[in-house]
């Protein structure tokens, strides 16, 4: 019993990492329906960008975070405004056009930091003492406590954010629907940018949880969390906030759980396969609006 | 971005008459003969090739021409259908491994084995196909990419693919002239069938779902049918593939060739077979073309893909009708096709 | 219905066009092989992607063996000239990059790839063309088989692994085992089956098997299975990246005496950069040891460290023997000619590298004799840890 409570914070640490970068795909296809390939790579920069602070600054645990969210929200926008915004513009363009696009993006982000960085893994030094608490049984560290803590944090703040203030009602009115929220003097163009800026933030915070709680940064590191990230944000309905939290945490728990079950080769595949038998079932989500096309 | 070449004969009022074929080329005897002789051709051109160009240049062409068998298929499902696949490195791979186990374990003939890869990954296309009926777009998307992904693990798991180790002993069968022909014939494939009442069907259902259904169109029917077809095609290749370099691992198959392929197709201009062989052709040559920067090789070619969706972001040859352009470019006269474009998502 | 018209007809164009557009920017084809001119050596590895960091050491071992070889006056009076390109882990790109060199550039040797399944593909193209392929990485099977032009200089588990596990269990006394095998990677996968066979031949027990992934950075699951069934020891069968994370897990979760014992592959010194503290007393064997008697190894470690201002791990030590291993075979054979020396380097025995002492077996196998197991000290300042000397065995 004491093995499974502990699997299951392992999971539910595992997921909040998920879920913070699932929002930010949530966020930003709410809006305009793009899937962006990039974040994983947002994430990454942002574990880097907290191992820089930390090393060459000396920041602390606080620092680290803050100074990453700010630089990946600057990335974040300066990637919309580069690859996106003008497919935005262009009539000949697709959703397509903008997938290929963030693609490349992600293939250049990742690239350039194995420029500047090199390829190897790197660890984070220390910024805190861990100890380890006993909870019926389980022990869960500091490390633990402090990523879903976070995490908690900043998703209970999003949902404050979107809920009651104006902008947050802007951004919502814009994904029910674009065309209208422009009619209501809603500015377009700056929402994504506010959307993208946050949902950026939210995906630096993760990265340097990540770094500090697995203690391994590495260039490529946004791929796979990226691709489980969107695949939650799916499973969750993709567009709802809420949902990108259930399915960042269900993601996390179910590798975990999946491990513990001595399944643990078929680990990444479990993310996936939940994903499809939701989809069967509910097509659009867990928490998903159904969509109801008018002819 | 999505363009139709709608070619309606005669339609334009004070155009001249437009010209007819003669009837006898009408006739499929005469049309499976030429084809034939086509490929005859292209073997023998391909051998001389195969003497004058130097072997480096000759590899390169030679996984061209399977990535345009592979990106063909995929070109049928997403650009034709418009079912969006991120997922397609799965079907090469259960080709791939389906072939060269049938070669190795089963010391089947290759032709056979190539046929039988082609078709176990065409199985599975159906197999993904069923349930991704009720999903849409960017969910239809993210289902194939678990798909791809849960082919690589169990491909990573299982005995008989002798897991990450890797599958080897494959016997080197491939040379360029086979691939050459293959992808002629692939090609000449997929132009009959776009240009067919499924093909037509198929496009329906990309351009307008709803409409479609409600038109008489078993849209069902004809999404799996697409990425049966689609997965065939991918599954050759990947037979092909693994016939080249004679030793296969799950990693080959990754989503980031999944993500290569989609590329190729979109770069050229979805929908577009002509597209879709340029986009391919510039892709899998660019790698090789940029190894003189090396480093910086992999940037260049994700800032390019940017680039290039900005500034034609219906890729290289969307919204261009091949044969119009290559008349008006000889000046063969008037054209007798209209062109309508229909503007909107791909989707 | 049309017929395939000009649709076909102008892809077949198309790639035409492309052909001789490719062709015109083909590299130079002096042979590498020729009596004068620089000799042309080709690495082959890779420099992005995921496994880009046991490619890019290899290149750093590469470059200052290179470096020291041509400042001495080169081979046979000829210096030697590196081509390096990219294959980005990626076995198409690997064939088009084996093909050019052998065929396009003609070098006197390919040094790579650090992997096996690579290895294994250029190796065809290289055996097949004649030319020498030396592999700074590969231990799995099916490499050297392929013909007598492929060879290798790394540490065979099959030689090492049962010398480590019998010191584990005659002088450490451990007798309950955890086992944790890296499954997408091909060197772990085959090291794990031979300890596992080592340790039930010698009488241990292992009490509970885990599975994790090259990449992964998560381990907490297989961590708490571990914990749950109380081994003495840990053995991890891939390399140093996972091992040093594992172990940072290890102790998170508050099994804190139990140490790590592995392959050659933990041979990094990222092991307890990435591990800290939690490796202390881990062990793994080599073919070198810093402290060697002949200092050769010491001396490369500092001449490494002076140089790239890191310590040198595994890939960069094979890499920097198997060009000087070449290098000598084509100095006893006086030709750079693949064909001419290729005996002479069949015929190396006892080299002493910096990462062992080396002899090619009549299979041209390599054996690293003796076998040294080492011990990490001083782990809780990464900038000072170091791989202690434990013990040694020798090997036939």
């Amino acid at each position: 019993m004491a093995q499974f409570l502990q699997q299951m914070v392992n999971g539910l640490a595992l997921g909040s990492i998920y879920a913070l970068i699932a929002l930010g795909y949530t966020m930003v296809y709410g809006i305009i329906a793009l899937i962006n390939f990039a974040y994983g790579e947002i994430y990454m920069f942002g574990a880097f960008t907290g191992l820089f602070l930390v090393l060459t600054w000396k920041a602390n645990l606080y620092l680290a975070i803050f100074g990453a969210m700010a630089f990946t929200t600057v990335l974040g926008l300066v990637v919309e405004r580069v690859a996106y915004r003008p497919l935005r513009r262009s009539r000949n363009a697709g959703r397509l056009s903008a997938l290929i696009s963030a693609i490349g993006a992600s293939i250049f982000l990742s690239t350039l930091m194995v420029l500047l960085h090199g390829p190897a893994t790197t660890g984070f030094p220390t910024l805190f003492q861990n100890r380890n608490f006993v909870l019926g049984g389980a022990s869960i560290s500091l490390y633990q406590i402090l990523i879903i803590g976070v995490s908690a944090l900043l998703m209970v703040g999003l949902d404050l954010f979107v809920r009651y203030t104006k902008t947050g009602r802007a951004m919502r009115a814009l994904s029910q629907d674009a065309d209208a929220a422009a009619l209501m003097g809603v500015n377009t163009d700056l929402m994504i940018a506010i959307t993208f800026a946050i949902g950026s933030a939210l995906a630096g915070a993760a990265g340097v949880l990540a770094g500090i709680y697995f203690n391994a940064v590495q260039p490529y590191m946004g791929l796979m969390a990226g691709l489980k990230a969107f695949a939650a944000a799916v499973l969750g309905g993709i567009g709802s906030i809420p949902g990108a939290v259930v399915g960042g945490l269900l993601i996390g728990l179910a590798e975990i759980m999946g491990v513990a079950a001595k399944l643990s080769d078929w680990k990444d595949a479990f993310a996936f396969a939940i994903l499809i038998l939701v989809l069967l079932v509910k097509p659009s989500g867990l928490l998903g609006r159904s969509i109801i096309k008018k002819v | 971005m999505s363009t139709v070449d709608n070619s309606v004969s005669g339609a334009v009022p004070g155009a001249p008459a437009p010209r007819r074929q003669p009837a006898w080329l009408e006739l499929w005897p005469v049309q499976a003969l030429l084809f034939l002789a086509l490929l005859v051709a292209v073997w023998a051109v391909t051998e001389a090739l195969n003497l004058v160009i130097p072997a480096y240049q000759g590899q390169i062409l030679l996984f061209t021409g399977i990535n345009v068998i592979i990106t063909l298929g995929l070109n049928l499902i997403t650009g034709v259908t418009g079912q969006l696949s991120l997922g397609h490195a799965a079907f090469m791979a259960i080709g791939a491994y389906a072939a060269a186990i049938c070669t190795v374990s089963l010391h089947l003939p290759f032709a056979l084995a190539l046929l039988l890869g082609g078709l176990v990954a065409a199985l599975f296309g159906v197999v993904l196909g069923f349930p991704t009926l009720r999903l849409s777009g960017d969910y239809l998307a993210i289902a194939t990419l678990g798909f791809a992904e849960i082919v690589r693990v169990v491909n990573t798991n299982l005995k008989i693919t002798n897991g990450a180790i890797g599958y080897y002993g494959i016997q080197k069968r491939v040379d360029l002239p086979l691939v050459a022909m293959l992808a002629v014939a692939a090609v000449a494939a997929m132009a009959w069938l776009e240009n067919s009442r499924n093909g037509r069907a198929m496009r329906s259902v990309r351009e307008d779902e709803i409409a479609a259904t409600a038109s008489g169109v078993n849209t069902t029917f004809y999404k799996i049918q697409a990425f049966a077809v689609g997965a065939f095609f991918a599954g050759v290749g990947g037979g092909l593939y693994a016939h080249t370099t004679t030793f296969i691992q799950p990693t080959d198959f990754g989503f980031l060739k999944s993500v290569e392929q989609l590329s190729m197709v979109v770069l050229g201009g979805m929908g577009s077979i002509a597209g879709t062989v340029l986009g391919t052709i510039v892709l899998t040559a660019a790698p090789e073309l940029l190894r003189f920067m090396s480093n910086y090789r992999m940037l260049v070619y994700g800032a390019t893909l940017i680039v290039l969706m900005i500034f034609r972001p219906g890729g290289l040859l969307g919204g261009v009708d091949l044969r119009d352009a290559v008349r008006r470019a000889l000046m063969l006269g008037r054209s007798r096709t209209v062109r309508t474009s229909v503007g909107g998502d791909g989707q | 219905m049309r017929r395939l018209s000009a649709k076909g007809f102008l892809a077949l164009l198309l790639v035409a066009a492309m052909a001789v557009s490719v062709a015109g920017c083909s590299t130079g084809s002096s042979s590498g092989k020729s009596d004068n001119g620089p000799i042309k050596i080709g690495f082959l590895g890779a420099k992005t992607g995921n496994v880009a960091i046991y490619g890019l050491n290899g290149l750093k071992g590469l470059h200052m063996a290179i470096d020291e070889i041509n400042a001495a006056g080169g081979v046979l009076g000829r210096q030697i000239q590196l081509l390096e390109e990219d294959d980005a882990g990626q076995k198409d790109q690997a064939t088009n990059i084996t093909t050019k060199y052998v065929t396009a550039d003609h070098v006197a040797a390919i040094i790579g790839d650090p992997t096996t399944g690579i290895t294994r593909v250029a190796g065809q193209i290289a055996n097949s063309h004649e030319t020498v392929i030396m592999s700074f990485g590969s231990t799995g099977t099916g490499v050297v088989e392929i013909g007598p032009y492929v060879f290798r200089d790394t540490l065979l588990d099959a030689i090492a692994g049962p010398a480590m596990v019998d010191y584990a269990i005659s002088k450490k006394g451990w007798k309950n085992f955890a086992l944790v095998t890296s499954k997408n990677n091909d060197f772990s996968v085959s090291l794990s089956s031979i300890f596992r066979d080592a340790i039930k031949a010698k009488g241990g027990n292992i009490v509970v098997e885990e599975s994790i992934q090259d990449g992964d950075t998560d381990f907490s699951g297989q961590v708490t299975n571990i914990k749950a069934k109380s081994p003495d020891v840990i053995v991890f069968s891939g390399y140093y990246t996972e091992g040093g994370l594992i172990m940072k897990e290890v102790r998170k979760q508050g099994l804190n005496n139990v140490v790590m014992i592995g392959g050659d592959g933990l041979q990094g010194a990222d092991f307890w950069k990435l591990g800290g503290e939690a490796t202390e007393g881990s062990i793994s064997y080599a073919g070198f040891s810093s402290e060697q008697a002949s200092g050769k190894t010491a001396d490369f470690i500092k001449k490494f460290h002076d140089k790239y201002n890191e310590d040198p791990e595994l890939f960069a030590a094979q890499a920097y023997d198997a060009i000087y291993i070449i290098a000598s075979a084509m100095k006893a054979a006086n030709s750079a000619d693949p064909k001419v020396y290729r005996d002479k380097l069949a015929q190396t025995k006892n080299y002493e590298g910096v990462s062992g002492t080396i002899t090619f077996r009549e299979n041209r196998e390599p054996l690293k004799s003796p076998v040294y197991l080492l011990q990490v000290s001083g782990a809780k300042d990464p900038a000072s840890a170091k791989f202690t000397l434990l013990d040694k065995v020798p090997v036939k």
